[in-house]
């Protein structure tokens, strides 16, 4: 990049600046939308992530099982698994009664009910309902287990959830960039027409397509990123001022918010050389 | 350095050049005179390419060929220095960017030559004192003056110049034919295009008539003009 370039963009920024923030305020427009389903997906991705990473298997022993082979399986089991944690037959109950609450509830239970159980905290690469169900199969074949429950219908509509949020969020991704570089591309070919006469005297002087683009395209990544930023800040503002008060919503992680960033001025950059080149291939002599 | 072979150039079903061939040397200097409408603008628009010819070849220099690529055109055009009879200078624009611009298009010369180049080709039109002044607060004469500068400014080959007194009073006027002629004496090929006899008589090269489209009579050389020169325009 020349900084004779960076000079005409300034100067074209400077002598066109009902344009130029006709440009920004339009993109920071649609970008604050992005900006706002990004920070909605994030924290439902987070949120889901915090619900997911509380899955587990719960492994019910038979009575007979002796506390070697307990040890054995629980060994066992987090080898193959995860970190496995022994429930005894009182601490479930005791958990159950905190959970009821209610004495007179408890003393209705004639004798403690609850079997002794093996709780499973999976790794992260099997906390998917595939992986789960598969998990649980081969659980269950161990002699020593009585039953094993893994909540399949709960973990397959967690797995619907997560993978809807990814859709959406590529949908919305997709429609977005669409609506950036339309805007981008209609006001950037209406930034040549109105700098027509120029233009057509820099090609009769012999200059190159990439000569007379370079400005436009600067001066469009310029803007774009003021705008991109623009868009951050009221995103920020609304989180702090708004959200923040109702709901616990954090705001975008460092690599998302430059992730946005350099998306935006990447859709600038192919949405500026794309105009101006269709406009150059029609303009002049 | 220039050649037409049999060049026929149509604008929908009118005839605007018949079949014409002609050759221009290195350093020569050839006017092409006639009234409006017989052809003078075509040709020097098909030597820059704005325009393609219907029929015929044109070489200028190296470049041979009827449709160029927007790469050789841009290439070819940065080795010619065009005058048009409106200058067409660009007005947000001081004359020292205006001249500037051409030697940052030809993209042969460092930043630290920009500035010196500029200068040089402002002083020999007489301009260097309206270096910061923009179009509109100079006369016609001088815009048409920086036009020259900027066409010079990169010591092109040959200097195209259409009906360049076209918009000048009769001083400006010969004022712009002596500093042709000058640009010309330094070694530059110079073609001009005029509906002006006196200023195709003033400029002293070889003249070729045009009329309808058609080169007509055979080719004259003026003779060299007095100093002070006899063109007058406007």
């Amino acid at each position: 990049m020349h900084v004779y370039h960076l000079r005409e963009a300034w100067r074209s920024f400077r002598h066109h600046q009902g344009l130029a923030w006709t440009m920004m305020l339009s993109l920071t427009a649609t970008l604050l939308l992005c900006g706002v389903f990004l920070l909605l997906t994030h924290n439902a991705r987070t949120a889901v992530r915090l619900i997911g990473d509380r899955r587990e298997i719960v492994v019910y022993l038979r009575d007979e099982v002796t506390a070697e082979q307990r040890d054995a399986l629980v060994a066992k089991l987090g080898e193959l698994y995860g970190p496995t944690e022994y429930v005894s037959r009182e601490a479930a109950w005791d958990e159950f009664s905190q959970q009821v609450g209610d004495p007179q509830l408890l003393q209705a239970v004639d004798q403690n009910p609850l079997p002794a159980s093996l709780r499973v905290r999976l790794r992260p690469e099997l906390l998917n309902y595939p992986a789960m169900e598969q998990a649980a199969g081969q659980i269950g074949a161990f002699p020593e287990v009585e039953d094993v429950r893994f909540g399949g219908e709960w973990v397959r509509r967690l797995d619907q959830l997560q993978a809807g949020l990814l859709r959406a969020a590529l949908v919305v991704g997709v429609v977005v960039a669409l609506a950036v570089l339309l805007i981008l591309y209609n006001l950037i070919r209406l930034a040549v027409a109105t700098r027509r006469r120029e233009v057509e005297i820099m090609l009769r002087l012999g200059a190159s397509d990439r000569f007379i683009a370079a400005p436009f395209v600067i001066e469009a990544m310029g803007e774009t990123l003021v705008s991109a930023l623009l868009a951050l800040g009221l995103l920020l503002a609304i989180e702090r001022l708004f959200w923040h008060q109702v709901v616990n919503v954090t705001f975008l992680p460092a690599t998302w918010a430059a992730g946005f960033l350099g998306g935006a001025v990447l859709l600038a950059w192919a949405a500026a050389s794309l105009a101006v080149a269709r406009t150059l291939r029609t303009a002049g002599p | 350095m220039i050649t037409f072979e049999q060049v026929t150039k149509r604008y929908g079903g009118r005839l605007a050049l018949d079949s014409v061939s002609w050759h221009m040397d290195e350093g020569e200097c050839v006017v092409f005179a006639g009234p409006s409408g017989s052809g003078k603008t075509t040709v020097l628009r098909l030597i820059t390419h704005e325009i393609a010819p219907s029929s015929g070849s044109i070489t200028v220099g190296t470049i041979r060929g009827a449709h160029l690529s927007r790469t050789r055109r841009a290439l070819l055009r940065r080795t010619l220095g065009t005058v048009y009879e409106d200058f067409r200078l660009l007005n947000d624009r001081t004359v020292f960017e205006n001249v500037a611009l051409a030697v940052r298009i030809a993209g042969r010369f460092a930043d630290t030559e920009v500035l010196p180049r500029t200068l040089y080709a402002l002083e020999e039109v007489g301009l260097q004192q309206a270096q910061a002044a923009y179009p509109a607060e100079l006369s016609a004469g001088e815009r048409q003056r920086a036009a020259i500068a900027r066409a010079i400014v990169n010591r092109p080959a040959v200097v195209l110049a259409d009906e360049p007194t076209g918009a000048l009073e009769p001083e400006s006027a010969r004022e712009v034919v002596a500093l042709l002629r000058r640009i010309h004496a330094e070694g530059v090929a110079l073609l001009v295009g005029t509906t002006r006899e006196e200023v195709a008589r003033a400029i002293g090269g070889r003249i070729l008539r045009l009329a309808d489209g058609r080169l007509v009579g055979g080719p004259e050389t003026a003779p060299a003009p007095a100093p002070g020169g006899a063109a007058s325009g406007g």
